[in-house]
């Protein structure tokens, strides 16, 4: 019934070094007579062995004592590892910023700041939020499982392995399709070229075969692969060049709009005329009559929030402050908050000294007359005019602006505006003061570094 | 393909004819009986208390007949060879459709009645004076209305019944015959079959469930209606196969592999069932529409949070952990016990659905609390409901064989090994 082939090292008989056999190979025509035989093989007690088929033969795995796989604990640690990722990496994304800005953000040494998260608020939900952040704990469970469930197969498998000696075997290429395979490797350790072929004939299989490793030097691919390989390799550097000649050259035409991003719509801009309104204008004005909410914007305080009393410039500084709703008082701390406002927003064209050489100046004055431009040299500070001028006076041209000077009143609070005038005023005491002016310890330094 | 071990079915007891008609007997005593108490209670204790838990069991039990009717489509739909000796058990479970629909004449005839009472607290859309008064109501009144509501059962029950019927009657006369044409008209049916059966249930439990809280809307409230009670039927299912093994039938035909299966079942579904409820719940939560959000804020106050909490470790986390590995889904007896746990957590949701409300208008609108009454009709409607379910379902057991006998897939599914 079993008819062995000869164990004749077929085709690599030359090769001396190859003819070493590489295992038995028993063939069988039905699942059922594989599953028996595998129960023989593991009754033998062999370990390195395995059975071929087509399909997936149930309870193959008892016939084989092969053990369960450990992959699906394996796979929940990793699905495990996913959900907690998912937790973590939401919390630290969303929520570690505003949590440490509350607690501990001045223990956080500055580096490590910039690696915490950034809080956005979406939705009005907290920060920290279970059911928004499932989905992504979902998503990353389940990721992690599937890559771990696949690569950790493959490597419990020794995957990838792109070929074994048993694929040289010109009978076993109908595993695919409707035979069944037994393979008994000579690394076995109970393997004994005799001893093994006689108990594989005894298994009753339809062939039975010994296998030879082969030199493999003869199985090198035709030379039209490398020339392929080499020809497609030089192709695949061509949309590199490319990058690098884009990135390296220039171009006077515009750049290409691929991602709109809704750059260019369809809707009328601020200041545009819209023929929509009978006023022609865009922009709509506040209804009349509205009014803001709040004490602080209704702007009742004429002084405070005008520099007016009585209609007139103010020759004083307002006696409260209504946003903060207390008394305003002019002291070393206003008018060091003055000074910090005026070195911030109006140094750049009256200087911080305040005689108007300010480098924006300097720049405008060099682009007017024959460049063609029209800067208006900036106010000396000290000049008798300005000096002149009421608290109020001051107060309203930080507030509309003057001439080239923009308005700043929607860009500095009004307390500060106050402490600017006042900074303004203590400038310019100090630039015309007196000998009376100085504390007497100061006066005498003074003197004694005098030439 | 697999290799068919060759069982010897003659050894094997696959017919429950000695102790099922005592049971039957038995069980249907006690249930009439528990109903009658019910509506004795339901003079005492108000008829809306009775009307909840009422529904409640209805709705649990109508949901595990509608499981088992799932289960016998989609092994026809998909040609399952392993489930064929687990098979029959489900399709005595579905042949009850015809009881279940006597079960449902209490609600129905009180909706189209407008009596008793009671009935107006629960369904406030049959009560006139509730809907002349809301403007909603008023525009839902094209569906939400008694008329429509009884043609809509009519409807529900005619295609279950029918389809019920043409699956069950075919796989008995293959008991007889042994004829392979009757497994192909039950799969030709099962595909189309199963389009019917999502339009049905999901429609079924918009009706009965969902417009307890007219004003509440939520697509996706078929779907959940729908995971439970495939989680259910699943539970049923197993407790079925141990118990009968318990009583020393298919021991031999019903193997530790089908367990295995039925319990991977039940797993899968214990996790369908948490993906629908999640994902009614996070699009609610997320657009915080008023509307919509009500529902949940009824059930997150007072005894209802101890219920969601309850539903969520419960239905959700514990049978998930408990039943991921394959060691428990293989032994039958942590099989049981998990079996019996998702049950019970199935009627805790099916409560939850029914019971938490909000009672009173306008300024006086607060959520109710738990009533006595209502308990003490949901465990005596229980012991009602479901004596009248075993009663049939015993009496169908009693009546035929436990396994399609004659089945062309038998010897697969009797051979059958998980990997």
């Amino acid at each position: 019934m079993s008819q062995a082939t000869l164990p004749a090292p077929a085709r690599t008989a030359a090769r001396g070094a190859a003819n070493r056999p590489y295992g038995v190979l028993v063939e069988f025509d039905s699942p059922i007579d594989l599953k028996v035989a595998a129960e023989a093989a593991r009754d033998e007690g062999f370990t390195r062995w395995d059975t071929h088929s087509p399909f997936p033969i149930h309870g193959m795995e008892r016939a084989m004592g092969i053990r369960m796989t450990i992959l699906p604990v394996l796979v929940f640690a990793c699905g495990a590892t996913g959900m907690l990722t998912g937790l973590f990496l939401q919390w630290w994304a969303n929520a570690s910023d505003p949590i440490a800005y509350q607690f501990v953000f001045e223990y956080i040494p500055t580096w490590f700041q910039a690696f915490l998260g950034y809080g956005f608020l979406v939705s009005g939900k907290p920060y920290f939020s279970l059911p928004a952040n499932i989905p992504i704990i979902f998503e990353l469970t389940v990721l992690f499982s599937a890559i771990g469930a696949v690569f950790l197969m493959f490597g419990i498998n020794g995957l990838p392995c792109w070929n074994r000696p048993i694929f040289q075997c010109e009978r076993f290429r109908r595993v695919t399709d409707d035979r069944f395979f037994l393979c008994v490797e000579a690394a076995d350790p109970k393997f004994d070229p005799q001893r093994t072929l006689r108990w594989a004939e005894s298994l009753g299989g339809a062939a039975v075969e010994v296998l030879y490793d082969r030199d493999e030097s003869d199985d090198q691919p035709p030379a039209i692969f490398a020339r392929v390989g080499l020809f497609s390799a030089l192709l695949a550097l061509i949309p590199l060049l490319i990058i690098v000649m884009a990135r390296s050259s220039k171009s006077e035409s515009p750049r290409w709009h691929i991602i709109q991003d809704m750059d260019n719509q369809e809707r009328y801009k601020a200041q545009q005329a819209m023929p929509l309104f009978a006023d022609g204008r865009s922009m709509r004005p506040v209804v009349a009559g509205t009014v803001a909410r709040g004490a602080e914007f209704l702007q009742e305080d004429e002084h405070f929030f005008r520099g007016l009393v009585d209609a007139q410039l103010a020759t004083s500084f307002p006696p409260r402050d209504p946003t903060r709703d207390e008394p305003l008082i002019v002291d070393d701390a206003f008018l060091r908050r003055g000074q910090e406002r005026f070195n911030i927003v109006c140094a750049q064209c009256h200087g911080r000294d305040g005689i108007g050489q300010g480098l924006v100046n300097q720049r405008g004055l060099e682009l007017t007359g024959d460049r063609g431009g029209a800067w208006v040299q900036a106010t000396n500070m000290h000049d008798a005019e300005p000096r002149g001028r009421a608290h109020g006076h001051l107060f309203n041209t930080i507030t509309n602006g003057i001439r080239t000077m923009p308005a700043y009143g929607d860009r500095i609070p009004e307390r500060d505006r106050w402490a600017i005038v006042a900074y303004v005023r203590a400038l310019q005491r100090a630039r015309n003061a007196r000998e009376s002016d100085f504390p007497p310890d100061v006066l005498r330094e003074l003197e004694a570094r005098r030439p | 393909m697999s290799v068919q071990a060759a069982i010897d079915l003659s050894s094997d007891r696959i017919r429950v004819d000695d102790v099922a008609p005592d049971l039957a007997g038995r069980a249907g005593l006690v249930g009439g009986g528990a109903l009658g108490v019910a509506v004795v209670l339901g003079f005492l204790g108000g008829s809306e208390a009775f009307f909840r838990g009422y529904l409640l069991n209805f709705a649990y039990f109508l949901s595990l007949t509608l499981g088992a009717f799932f289960f016998v489509l989609i092994q026809h739909a998909t040609r399952a060879g392993w489930s064929v000796v687990v098979r029959r058990l489900a399709e005595q479970v579905m042949a009850g459709f015809p009881l279940m629909a006597a079960l449902s004449l209490p609600l129905v005839l009180a909706i189209l009645l407008g009596w008793p009472n009671g009935i107006h607290a629960v369904y406030a859309w049959t009560d006139p004076e509730l809907v002349a008064h809301d403007a909603l109501l008023q525009y839902k009144r094209g569906y939400l209305n008694g008329g429509f509501f009884f043609v809509r059962v009519l409807i529900y029950f005619g295609v279950w019944i029918w389809l019920g019927n043409y699956l069950y009657q075919r796989s008995l006369r293959q008991d007889v015959t042994g004829d392979v044409r009757l497994t192909s008209e039950m799969q030709a049916i099962s595909s189309p079959g199963l389009i019917l059966f999502a339009l049905t249930t999901s429609f079924a439990a918009f009706d009965f469930l969902m417009s307890l809280d007219p004003h509440w809307f939520s697509t996706m409230f078929g779907v959940y209606y729908f995971a439970g009670a495939a989680v259910g039927a699943f539970a049923l299912l197993a407790v079925l196969m141990f118990t009968l093994q318990a009583y020393g039938r298919l021991e031999r035909c019903v193997t530790t592999e089908h367990y295995h299966d039925v319990g991977k079942l039940v797993f899968a579904f214990v996790v369908f069932w948490a993906y629908i409820a999640y994902s009614q719940y996070m699009l609610i939560w997320y657009s915080n529409l008023p509307e919509e959000t009500g529902w949940y804020l009824v059930r997150q106050q007072g005894p209802w949070l101890a219920v969601s909490l309850a539903l969520l470790f419960g239905h959700f986390i514990v049978p998930f952990l408990g039943l991921i590995s394959r060691i428990p889904k293989r032994r039958k007896q942590t099989l049981l016990i998990g079996a019996l746990w998702v049950l019970a957590l199935h009627w805790v949701d099916m409560f939850w659905l029914v019971l938490p409300r909000n009672i009173g208008h306008g300024a006086e609108a607060r959520v109710a609390g738990l009533d006595v009454w209502e308990l003490i009709q949901c465990a005596v409607c229980f012991i009602g409901v479901g004596g009248v379910f075993v009663w049939g379902l015993a009496g169908r057991m009693a009546r035929a064989a436990l396994i399609p006998e004659r089945d062309p897939r038998l010897g697969e599914s009797l051979g059958f090994e998980n990997l």
